[in-house]
């Protein structure tokens, strides 16, 4: 029984850490607002430099070859930075899934781009009303070796930058996982204005053509390749959501001990100080079933309960610290001068994305029932 | 970060499982449901006895002391068995109390206390609170007085847990009267034999059919040396005191068994209708939030028997655990008692009622566990300053 991080993560976490608090000033995060995409291309290209990108890739793709724990680290710290970097879509939800599932010669293709900063890679895991990328409604049909593509992906971050995007399609024989080139025939992007302003896509694909080379996983492996996929996009959001809340959590105990109100720090009040210390708590449960997933899901146990129960707390502490930050902040929390905004945005933004958390304790529910769900 | 047992602590945790199975004997089950929780009967002392014959009680205590030499983290796995197999455990003497004992009290004391702790000989009985002393602890008006080689004490405490089984109390008492001397450095504390001449205990029957008590000391008298620790600096040892008690209070084995078997139940009954309880929706989503909430429990749990064997047990998280565990007990009490219904507001004698009645006792128990071991708006504000610098409150 170790909570301990060692030395290899305490330095992840520590670069991580450095970069995005020098660089992603909220001065930097304003000026990133006026761009026509919220995306910090200098700093993208400093995480590259530093090989934080390829953290979890193994060194002959062009990364440090550590693990997901690491990676979930670095993206705790994107969480508490709020920075424009698409760190989940890009290199969880697309380059890690070729990393595992993909050939030699399509990791070689796109991994060590992927790290280097000069390639964008993007999936496409969820549909209008299906948040689960193991039970898409988009359909591939077997087609000399590749695949014909019919459906539509919704929140498809960045897919106008993206090499290929990662979908999952269903077909007469089982759940498919393929990387569909959004500028391919048939595709149509069309851009959607997501909560915390992340530049996201309709991916509506009509008779798209997937080559053989562009196939990541079929047949009876494409169902567990696809919850493979959403089980770690799930805890890292849940990594994400751990920087975001505490950070949130952090700058609202600070700012109460600064306003001044009847003459004394807001935050001397017991009315206060108790909705914090509510806060300090949901922090603790999400943080800690999120490292419980994140170090299962690293050694490739089964883990699936445990990222049910991290994301259903990443939605409910998300909720519920957001909302206390903004509520003890008063005026100053919504004013856009100042930086708490964008980690409102960003923790409802999370909490939605892969399931809510009625939607995954109704999951959880079912697995009890079916004696899969005991308690330990 | 790896949150697993070794494989020698999963085979502890087997082999408890195995050795709690056989000394919970139907006979020892039934007296502990009559006492409701509290132990105190024979066959109860028995079973204290033989778990300190054993050798568990100090499973994780040094060598020197008479304990296995194991680590906190076995410690742990212990008392999360004896909970899981709904022993009564005077875990107040043995985890929360004994520690500090062990280390404070004279040597004398010590030699002659810390074998019967750990053979299953001894109950504690803690003696804070009193009638005007609660959460505002400093305030307590018990006092102790030097008269030769003695101290003489006098004054009332209330809710002295166990008092009625215990050979001691463990008193918070108020040992300098001078003035200008802060409130935190004038309480010590003592270790009273209850056959002193001058104690008394008087039962406190409450909602939960517990007993409880008032115990009163007049011109109680004991030599020197059951002075625990520094003279006037009792408030430090109250403070570690209460930070195990506090860890020990939401140890998740007993919860967890309850939630498998409220599981069990609902998948092996069917309703009237045909249905099985266990496709209910309503009863999955109740199920699911406890096993949501148990998982964060248990991790807590886990991470703070983890830390304590690297000695650390910092006071924001102690309180977070015992604020996260008690009010989540309440909630877990509820939504599983709303699955049996009305059936689980039967009390266990009558007919009708499910798994032994457990849940129609424990939600009363329950309305202790949110302000005991010291109520959770003072475990907020403890939250608050040592975990987010957050001003002291005035008072």
């Amino acid at each position: 029984m170790d909570f301990t991080f060692n030395e290899t993560q305490q330095e992840v976490q520590k670069l991580a850490n450095q970069i995005l608090s020098d660089m992603s000033t909220t001065q930097r995060l304003n000026e990133v607002d006026k761009q026509e995409d919220r995306f910090d291309q200098p700093l993208w290209a400093q995480l590259a430099e530093a090989g934080l990108l390829g953290v979890a890739f193994s060194e002959e793709n062009g990364g440090m070859g550590f693990g997901f724990m690491e990676l979930c680290l670095f993206i705790e710290e994107v969480g508490r930075t709020v920075a424009a970097v698409p760190v989940v879509p890009v290199i969880v939800s697309a380059a890690l899934p070729i990393q595992r599932f993909g050939t030699v010669e399509q990791q070689q293709r796109f991994l060590p781009k992927v790290a280097s900063g000069e390639m964008m890679m993007t999936a496409g895991l969820t549909e209008a009303l299906a948040e689960c990328p193991s039970q898409p409604a988009t359909t591939a049909k077997a087609d000399k070796d590749g695949f014909i593509v019919n459906g539509s992906k919704i929140a498809v971050p960045f897919a106008h930058k993206a090499e290929r995007v990662l979908v999952t399609a269903r077909t007469d024989d089982g759940i498919v996982v393929l990387l569909v080139d959004p500028k391919a025939e048939g595709v149509t992007l069309t851009r959607q204005r997501s909560t915390a302003h992340e530049p996201w896509y309709e991916v509506a694909m009509e008779n798209v053509t997937v080559s053989a080379d562009d196939v990541l996983v079929t047949h009876e492996k494409g169902e567990q390749a696809a919850r493979w996929i959403a089980e770690r996009t799930t805890a890292a959001y849940c990594a994400m959501q751990v920087g975001v809340s505490d950070f949130s959590l952090k700058t609202t105990a600070e700012y109460t001990c600064e306003r001044v109100q009847f003459d004394v720090p807001i935050g001397s009040f017991q009315a206060v100080q108790h909705r914090a210390a509510d806060c300090f708590i949901d922090i603790q449960c999400l943080r800690l079933c999120t490292y419980q997933a994140a170090s299962m899901l690293d050694a490739e146990q089964a883990a699936r309960n445990e990222v049910l129960i991290a994301k259903i707390w990443a939605g409910d502490t998300g909720h519920r610290v957001s909302y206390a930050a903004q509520h003890l902040h008063g005026g100053t929390g919504i004013d856009k001068d100042y930086h708490l905004w964008r980690y409102c945005l960003w923790a409802r933004q999370i909490e939605m994305l892969l399931g809510s958390s009625s939607m995954l304790l109704s999951q959880l529910g079912k697995k009890i029932a079916a004696g899969e769900a005991y308690a330990a | 970060m790896k949150i697993e047992f070794t494989p020698e602590q999963q085979a502890l945790r087997e082999e408890l499982r195995a050795y709690f199975n056989k000394l919970m004997t139907p006979e020892l089950r039934a007296e502990v449901a009559e006492t409701v929780g509290e132990g105190g009967g024979p066959l109860f002392w028995q079973a204290m006895e033989k778990l300190g014959n054993d050798g568990w009680i100090g499973v994780g205590w040094p060598k020197e002391l008479g304990g296995r030499g194991l680590t906190e983290m076995e410690q742990f796995i212990f008392v999360e068995e004896v909970m899981r197999a709904g022993f009564p455990f005077p875990f107040l003497t043995t985890e929360s109390v004994g520690p500090i004992l062990a280390e404070h009290a004279s040597p004398r004391l010590k030699k002659e206390l810390v074998p019967k702790i750990l053979g299953g000989k001894l109950i504690m009985g803690i003696g804070y609170s009193e009638p005007g002393a609660g959460t505002d602890l400093l305030s307590l008006k018990t006092s102790a007085k030097k008269e030769g080689d003695e101290w003489v004490i006098n004054g009332q405490k209330m809710w002295t847990s166990l008092a009625h089984h215990a050979d001691w109390i463990w008193l918070a008492a108020r040992t300098n009267f001078d003035p200008e001397v802060k409130k935190h450095s004038r309480i010590s504390i003592f270790l009273v034999p209850t056959d002193s001449p001058g104690y008394s205990c008087a039962p406190v029957h409450t909602l939960g059919d517990v007993r409880t008590n008032a115990t009163f000391y007049e011109n109680v008298r004991v030599p020197e040396d059951h002075l625990v620790g520094e003279l006037d600096m009792g408030m430090m040892l109250i403070f570690s005191q209460l930070n195990r008690e506090r860890l020990s209070l939401v140890n998740v084995g007993a919860f967890s068994n309850l939630f498998n078997e409220v599981t069990d139940w609902c998948r092996d009954t069917t309703l009237p209708g045909g249905e099985k309880m266990i496709d209910q929706p309503w009863v999955q989503m109740n199920l699911a939030r406890c096993r949501t909430g148990l998982e964060a429990l248990k991790l807590i749990c886990y991470r703070q028997a983890s830390e304590m064997t690297h000695g650390r047990l910092p006071m924001e998280d102690a309180s977070a655990a015992k604020v996260f565990g008690t009010e989540f007990f309440v909630e877990l009490y509820r939504r599983l008692g709303e699955i049996l219904g009305t059936s689980g507001v039967l009390h266990r004698t009558s007919k009708g009622a499910i798994l032994n009645g457990r849940l129609e006792v424990l939600y009363r128990t329950a309305s202790i566990i949110t302000f005991g071991g010291g109520t959770n708006e003072l475990q907020r504000d403890l939250i608050a300053r040592g975990g987010l610098a957050m001003p002291r409150a005035k008072r």
